[in-house]
């Protein structure tokens, strides 16, 4: 990243446009790069099919989590405009008969994500409301004229390409009229004139383009809707005389605004004033946050058994400090998701293993002696073999075809691994979550992070969350594990499956216990009392203390049988814990799958220009790797090139730097380079030479920024960077 | 009017008020010439003399007719040319070109309309002149009659001369100037302006062009004569068709300029401006009152129209402000007083009024940020409020500096007719600090 | 009160016509008339019509031009992006589309006036032509000599044609400093009380009683009058609050006649309606289902300026935090709130006794990239790399306008920012971050 990209919004644009064509080199770089060359174009080609499953399935997710806010907004836009059809009978409708219905959609910070929703959007609407759509943004209409010929283009043009031929080409040369004639760039009429006859076309419907007119039917005028897709950036003065004008001609035109929103609708009475504002009647509409939409990206694509690969916690971490610190850009996520990937199948040799269950186990027959050395170095794998008996340990390091059967019975353990790993992750974040202080972490990826480092069971988080478990209200508890029981139906796994059973029935035992306490009820009473009055306070020191308390308590007195039972439960959890959320490392051959070289993620997704140039000034050697400049202490040798010479030299300056001074001392250290003997003449000499290269360098540092020149002296340059020497 | 109504003899009166309303409109609105001016006679014959000069003579001849807007420059020019054209080889002869400052924005457009008012377009086809001298030149050639000797006159009559004086290099009035300086064609420049100073405009080599004749019409009009003038305006012409009838008219006007109300109306006009324009309206105004229930002009209808025309805009802007934005002029006004009109912002407004809020136990005007925002933003729409710069667009809005239009009496008088104005407010104006 | 538009040209009944669709305004309505005289007859050059929002400016014009049946062209000049659209309709309306069609492509005023002259030299103008200009104060804008020249067309084509010119803005402030021929200012004053009750008890709802509805109205204004003239938004509060004003009326707790009951029950709802007068909050139906809301839970009417919170990135809170110290604290100050173990700074010297205007009082001031990043950094609690996604999380900001950039946007040499959030909106911000920014604010020590 140069600096020039600060000019750009924090986001990074991608043009996702060219991905296609893009795969084809692509390929080529993946197959050339990367090591352990062998099954490069296997490996690549998992890559892209593994790829295209998330991406499907991530575009599924997209419009699920948006289609309630556009549902909303479809049906905003399909109410027959109240502004403009029926206003006699409806009296609401007539006071309002002036006003523009506007719809104010707020969507968050995190720019990039909008395109896709004012996309959909858009399609949406066409499909089921109106052929009437415009959409424009703030840089492309700077002045109210250009906004104008946007709309009317973008209004006129969508009919052309909607509607069949022979309306199609009268359109266009009815456009073509237009554009010879200049007024009807700018003026609002002719939209209306185009309007009628349009509505009027579609009214008597033709055989031949029922698809189009039967919405109509119902609707007779559908709306005129325009999209400001970023309203921040709007021209203030543009947008209040377009509303200005659109309202003169509202009750000819059914006209409807959708503000796209990033901050906080507010803006808009920023905006606009009094005067513009009591013209429109605005409606909001939230979006989901962009949180919420992350923790289901994640619950999709990572904490399932259905994708094999894997992130490994310090990875996962990265990206989603990425997401918390810097963007809200979930489509910047994914991104980085694709990257670990790319990357992961590109450095890992077995990564031909990281694929669904037959293919891997097919591949790993195909397995060469090499790969199978690599899967001897791999420690996970190691470790495995140091549990073995001599004599087997042995034959994997020697059989090859004994260590491949091996390794297709790991791959089914790992895949059995995951299988079990996140519904009991599930269970255990449901349990958790509830409790004060969440001291397990809010969010379900914190547990699952939590899990990916060590054992969980081993922090002392969990310990205390277990304890705040075993002094749960009943209801509470039931219910939670009622929730548990509701996660585990649906997973197929046989180990699962008895598990649910176990929930089961202690959830029976709490049912007639309830029967029981039914007689029972005064003692029953008394005991939970406490628990009850505990759970309001959320103070961690105060529940310590309350929590030693109970424990003398317990001692103390016998537990009813709830209590009895509450342990019980709580016990269960546990052991599922200890048993099936052991963090991968313990897993063999876990390397396959979990990507785990965060720094690589973090150098592609979170550059540093500045200290990149600042190395690649102070320290040629770093990028260079030519030995005459290797430098110890920070040097840099006289043999560097000229600007990072220069570079040091204006280190040494203060505010203000003269340029002859820096000439000077530039042309000593130069010829020093040169090897001309110190007390010669010729030494420190400024020849032509010298001075074109000295020119050079310092326009080359000006363009990075470190310097610029000054009025306040005219043979100086004045620095920018603070520091130095 | 009962009676007036048997004799048949008179139109009814219906019929006649229209007429004079035809009439006295014809006057006043459409600036119809009068049958001849008064106070300005000697101004007259020297224009009429200059300009027959060059009809007849065909002396070439440039002249500057100055005075202030409404004085009667162009009502002059046009009854000497209305008096010169009554001679026949004059009207068949002179050429008349009009150019008016506001339309002819620059030479080309000045240039165009030339050619199209001397109708030669189809002469000048599409040729292609090199200077914008050349393209003058030939057009004048153009004139020429069959036979070289003689060419006709042409008469320039350039409106809003200072305005032209603004094109590039003024190149048209050298150019003119310079014609009618050269006997080669007789021309007669008469620029109209308003400004005294136009000379100052004029490049130097278009300056000693310019024969320096200058004629002024700066009115040193007695009350008496303005009172005259009044009668004159309203009275009726003689061909008026039903004379009983212009008889009264003529009567009651004559009554009417005697009457005490209306000399101290008009007097005040009379001492804030003496042209005609402001004058016209006052008339216009009243007579446009005459219906057939008062077929004359009454000194209450003169009354109503001088109130109409001398009321005080700004005045009747605040009247119709909201509580809350006459509220945020006050708090301006005393800031004004504290800071002696340096320029405030919003917050500073704001701030103020809160302290009047403050000083209150219970108020009804407590509204929040944006409402006041609102109401700021209303008052800076009615350019009540001007920001300093208009260029800091960039600041926020509550930050931007301002200054206030009002001065201390307008707010003032405003809060006493206002309706319904609350006491406390009164008083909180009235305090000397905020 | 129809007496008062009374004309000798025109019948009488069909001026009552007029009339009746002129509520309140029979009097402007009669001097604009017997200013513009007798269809055939001259009328003044040009007329500035002037008066507050929804005074009807435009309503009476075009009632009268319209039921009067005279010939007319109205343009708005908001819509007139170039004057070439202003000639083209003028021309248009008059003389019908062969006339716009004559005017060449970018026109100047002599063309428009030839053109013009032309026109009417063929059909002379039998009634007097008018030329209705809305929001006129945007012609100042336009061309220095469009508006003087209009306000002498009568002069300058020869024609019986009348200029006029309907605007908030009082006449003075669009006299060209060499003046210009003056034009006859009529006011149109703001309505009064009596006038607003009667206008808005005419737009009553179908299905309740005329009588019901004028109380309301009257209810209404007795709440809203003090703070809001403005007929335009009156109507629209009217709009919102009547369902509300009626619900005791549906569930037939109350009949009509029970004035008071009514008064009490909708009273409250206006006290909270008048806070958030002006800014249209909500839509009418959302304003509905918020006073349900309300009912169940205790939220406060949720508006679009309740919204205020804005969801942020971590660093970017962080950013604008440090924005806003540098934009509100003096730059000097800056030692003694971020370096750590600063210097015996003296209370005495450092809080200067002569600048007694707070900072928040003057605004922002802008401050360079360098001193924003030098607070960040001691602001923020963990290390933070200067990587590019700040500096762009930076340049986004912008881009929502939570900072605005003063002066070019160069990078190169240092640009320099402004904070443009309020206190209550940085005081959120901080609380989720929980960073107490008043304690670092040079205004509240």
């Amino acid at each position: 990243m140069s600096t020039s990209s600060v000019s750009k919004g924090c986001f990074v644009f991608k043009p996702s446009a060219k991905k296609k064509k893009r795969t084809l080199d692509v390929g080529d770089y993946f197959i050339d790069g990367c090591e352990g060359s062998g099954n490069s174009e296997l490996r690549f080609k998992l890559c892209q099919s593994l790829w295209d499953k998330m991406k499907t399935e991530t575009e599924v997710l997209q419009d699920e989590l948006n289609r309630k806010i556009l549902d909303r907004l479809l049906e905003f836009a399909g109410r027959p405009s109240s502004t403009f059809q029926h206003g006699a009978d409806d009296w609401a409708a007539r006071m309002r008969a002036s006003e523009i219905p506007t719809a104010a959609l707020v969507l968050g910070v995190n720019v990039p994500d909008h395109d896709m929703t004012f996309q959909s959007l858009s399609d949406l609407l066409r499909q089921s409301v109106t052929p009437h759509v415009a959409s424009v943004q703030a840089k492309e209409c700077g002045a109210l004229k250009h906004l104008m010929q946007r709309v009317l283009e973008r209004l006129m043009g969508t009919v052309v390409s909607v509607d069949e031929e022979e309306e199609g080409d009268e359109e266009a040369e009815h456009a073509s009229t237009q554009l010879h004639n200049k007024r009807v760039h700018c003026s609002l009429g002719t939209l209306c004139d185009w309007y009628k006859s349009k509505t009027k076309r579609s009214n008597n419907g033709t055989p031949n383009k029922k698809r189009s007119s039967h919405v109509r039917d119902e609707q007779p005028q559908p709306p005129v809707v325009i999209i400001f897709k970023d309203l921040e950036a709007f021209n203030p003065r543009v947008l209040q005389d377009f509303i200005l004008i659109c309202s003169r001609y509202v009750e000819h035109l059914p006209l409807m605004f959708i503000f796209g929103i990033a901050t906080s609708p507010s803006t808009i009475q920023h905006i606009l004033p009094h005067s513009v504002s009591s013209l429109l009647c605005i409606e909001l509409f939230q979006s989901l946050s962009c949180t919420q939409h992350l923790s289901t990206v994640i619950d999709k694509l990572i904490l399932t058994p259905q994708f094999p690969f894997k992130l490994s916690g310090k990875v996962l971490q990265v990206l989603v400090g990425i997401f918390l610190y810097h963007d809200f850009s979930v489509r910047n996520f994914i991104k980085g998701l694709q990257l670990s990937l790319l990357e992961h199948f590109h450095s890992q040799p077995l990564s031909v293993l990281c694929c669904r269950k037959k293919e891997a186990l097919a591949n790993v027959l195909q397995l060469s002696h090499q790969d199978l050395e690599s899967v001897r170095q791999l420690p996970s794998f190691r470790r495995y073999v140091e549990r073995q008996e001599p004599q087997e340990q042995v034959n994997l390091l020697t059989d090859d075809t004994h260590i491949k059967g091996v390794c297709q019975k790991l791959i089914k353990g790992l895949r059995k691994y995951h299988k079990n790993f996140y519904p009991i992750l599930r269970c255990l974040h449901t349990l958790t979550s509830s409790l004060p202080k969440y001291p397990l972490g809010k969010q379900i990826r914190e547990l699952y992070i939590l899990c990916l480092e060590k054992n969980v069971w081993e922090n002392e988080e969990y310990q205390s969350a277990m304890q705040l478990l075993r002094m749960l209200a009943r209801d509470e508890l039931v219910a939670s594990l009622q929730t548990c029981a509701e996660i585990l139906k649906p997973v197929k796994a046989k180990k699962m499956r008895n598990v649910l059973d176990q929930l089961e029935d202690l959830l029976a035992k709490f049912k007639q216990l309830d029967k029981v306490s039914g007689e029972t009820a005064a003692n029953g009473e008394e005991i939970t009392s406490p628990e009850k009055g505990l759970q309001k306070k959320t103070d961690l020191f105060q529940l310590q203390k309350t929590l030693l308390e109970m424990k003398e308590s317990r001692r103390s007195k016998k537990m009813s049988p709830f209590e009895i039972l509450r342990n019980e439960a709580v016990d269960f959890i546990d052991s599922l814990v200890r048993c099936y959320l052991a963090p991968p490392e313990s897993q063999p051959l876990n390397e396959v799958c979990y990507y785990s070289s965060s720094a690589v993620v973090r150098r592609h997704l979170n550059a540093t220009p500045r200290t990149s140039i600042q190395t690649a000034l102070s320290n040629p050697y770093h990028y260079l790797q030519n030995d005459t400049l290797r430098s110890e202490d920070g040097t840099v040798s006289n043999a560097a090139p000229d600007i990072c010479i220069v570079h040091k030299l204006h280190l040494e300056c203060g505010r203000l730097i003269n340029l002859y001074d820096w000439l000077e001392a530039y042309a000593t250290v130069v010829s020093a380079a040169e090897g001309t003997h110190p007390d010669s003449d010729e030494f420190g000499k400024v020849d032509e030479l010298k001075h074109a290269r000295f020119i050079q360098a310092v326009s080359e540092l000006e363009f990075l920024g470190f310097i610029k020149s000054t009025k306040q002296k005219t043979d100086h340059v004045a620095r920018l960077t603070w520091g130095g020497c | 009017m009962s009676k007036r109504k048997v004799k048949e003899a008179h139109l009814p009166i219906g019929e006649c008020i229209s007429e004079v309303q035809r009439v006295l409109r014809e006057r006043f609105c459409h600036q119809q010439l009068p049958e001849r001016l008064e106070g300005v006679d000697s101004q007259y014959k020297h224009l009429l003399e200059l300009l027959r000069r060059t009809a007849v003579h065909g002396e070439s001849n440039s002249v500057l007719i100055v005075g202030p807007r409404g004085a009667g420059k162009t009502t002059l020019l046009n009854c000497a040319l209305r008096e010169l054209l009554e001679e026949k080889e004059v009207k068949r002869n002179l050429l008349q070109v009009y150019l008016n400052g506001l339309l002819q924005t620059d030479d080309k457009i000045a240039l165009k309309e030339i050619t199209r008012q001397l109708s030669l377009e189809n002469v000048v086809g599409d040729k292609v002149f090199g200077s914008f001298a050349e393209n003058l030149a030939f057009l004048l050639e153009a004139l020429k009659k069959g036979d070289r000797s003689s060419s006709r006159p042409v008469l320039f009559v350039l409106d809003e001369f200072d305005l032209f004086a603004h094109h590039r290099n003024q190149t048209l009035l050298y150019n003119l100037l310079d014609v009618s300086q050269s006997a080669q064609t007789p021309v007669a420049v008469v620029g109209l302006t308003c400004r005294l100073d136009v000379l100052e405009l004029l490049e130097k080599r278009v300056k000693s062009r310019f024969s320096h004749r200058q004629i002024h019409l700066l009115s040193g009009m007695t009350f008496p004569q303005y009172l005259q003038r009044v009668q004159t305006q309203l009275r009726l012409p003689d061909g008026f068709p039903d004379a009983r009838f212009s008889h009264e008219w003529n009567g009651s006007v004559q009554t009417l300029c005697e009457d005490k109300s209306v000399e101290e109306v008009l007097q005040r006009h009379f001492n804030s401006s003496k042209d005609f324009r402001s004058l016209h309206m006052l008339l216009m105004l009243s007579v446009s009152r005459v219906s057939t229930a008062n077929p004359a002009i009454r000194p209450a209808d003169l009354l109503e129209a001088s109130r109409m025309c001398s009321a005080d805009p700004k005045a009747n802007i605040l009247h119709g402000l909201s509580i809350l934005e006459l509220c945020l002029i006050i708090a301006m006004k005393h800031l004004n007083d504290i800071y002696d009109g340096e320029p405030f912002n919003l917050q500073m407004v704001h701030n103020e009024f809160k302290k009047f809020l403050q000083r209150k136990s219970h108020s009804i005007y407590n509204f929040e940020q944006p409402v006041i925002m609102k109401a700021f933003e209303h008052l800076q729409q009615l350019e009540l409020i001007r920001p300093v710069d208009a260029s800091a667009a960039k600041t926020q809005r509550e930050y931007q500096l301002m200054r206030l239009m009002l001065d201390q009496s307008q707010i003032m008088e405003a809060l006493q007719k206002y309706p319904q104005c609350p006491t406390d407010v009164k008083q909180w104006a009235m305090s000397a600090f905020g | 009160m129809a007496a008062l538009l009374q004309h000798p040209c025109y019948e009488e009944e069909r001026l009552r016509r007029v009339a009746d669709k002129l509520p309140c305004r029979e009097v402007q309505a009669g001097t604009l008339l017997s200013v513009m005289g007798g269809p055939e007859q001259h009328s003044f050059p040009s007329i500035f019509i002037y008066g507050h929002r929804a005074s009807g400016k435009s309503h009476v014009i075009h009632m009268l031009l319209r039921e009067l049946e005279l010939p007319h062209a109205t343009v708005s000049c908001v819509e007139c992006v170039s004057v070439a659209l202003l000639f083209e309709q003028v021309l248009l309306s008059l003389f019908g589309c062969d006339a716009a069609s004559l005017l060449p492509r970018s026109p100047s005023l002599s063309d428009f006036v030839r053109i013009y002259r032309q026109q009417c030299s063929h059909s002379p103008a039998v009634q007097t032509r008018y030329i209705v200009m809305e929001k006129a104060e945007l012609l100042r804008d336009m061309d220095a000599n469009l508006l003087p020249a209009l306000l002498r067309l009568q002069e300058l084509v020869q024609d019986n044609v009348t200029v006029i010119l309907l605007s908030e803005i009082v006449w003075d402030k669009f006299r060209p400093n060499t003046g210009c021929f003056e034009p006859l200012q009529l006011h149109f004053p703001d309505y009064s009380k009596g006038e607003l009750q009667q206008i808005l008890a005419q737009d009553s709802h179908p299905s309740y009683s005329a009588e019901l509805y004028s109380s309301y109205i009257n209810i209404l204004l007795g709440v809203f009058y003090s703070v809001c003239r403005d007929l335009r938004e009156l109507r629209h509060l009217a709009a919102l609050n009547f369902s509300k004003f009626c619900e005791p009326l549906e569930e037939g707790k109350v009949k009509e006649s029970d004035t008071h009951k009514l008064w009490r029950n909708i009273e409250p709802h206006l006290k909270k309606a008048m806070q958030t007068v002006y800014l249209r909050e909500v839509s009418s139906v959302q304003w509905e289902q918020l006073q349900q809301m309300e009912e169940k839970d205790t939220g406060a009417v949720r508006g679009l300026s309740a919204h205020a919170h804005v969801e942020l990135p971590y660093y970017s809170k962080f950013l604008l935090i440090a924005a806003y110290l540098a934009s509100y604290n003096p730059a000097r100050t800056d030692k003694r709130f971020f370096v750590k173990h600063h210097g015996k700074v003296r209370k005495t010297n450092f809080l200067k006794k002569h600048e007694k205007t707070s900072n928040h009082l003057l605004g922002p001031k802008p401050f360079p990239l360098d001193r924003l990043l030098a607070i960040f950094y001691s602001v923020v609690d963990s290390r933070v790399a200067p990587t590019a996604s700040i500096f762009s999380q930076i340049s986004s900001l912008v881009t929502l306008q939570l900072l605005a950039q003063v002066g070019h946007d160069d990078q190169i040499d240092a640009p320099k920012y402004k904070c443009a959030v309020s206190l209550d909106f940085i005081r959120a911000i901080s609380r989720t971050v929980n960073f107490d920014i008043v304690k670092y604010l040079y205004d509240f020590l």
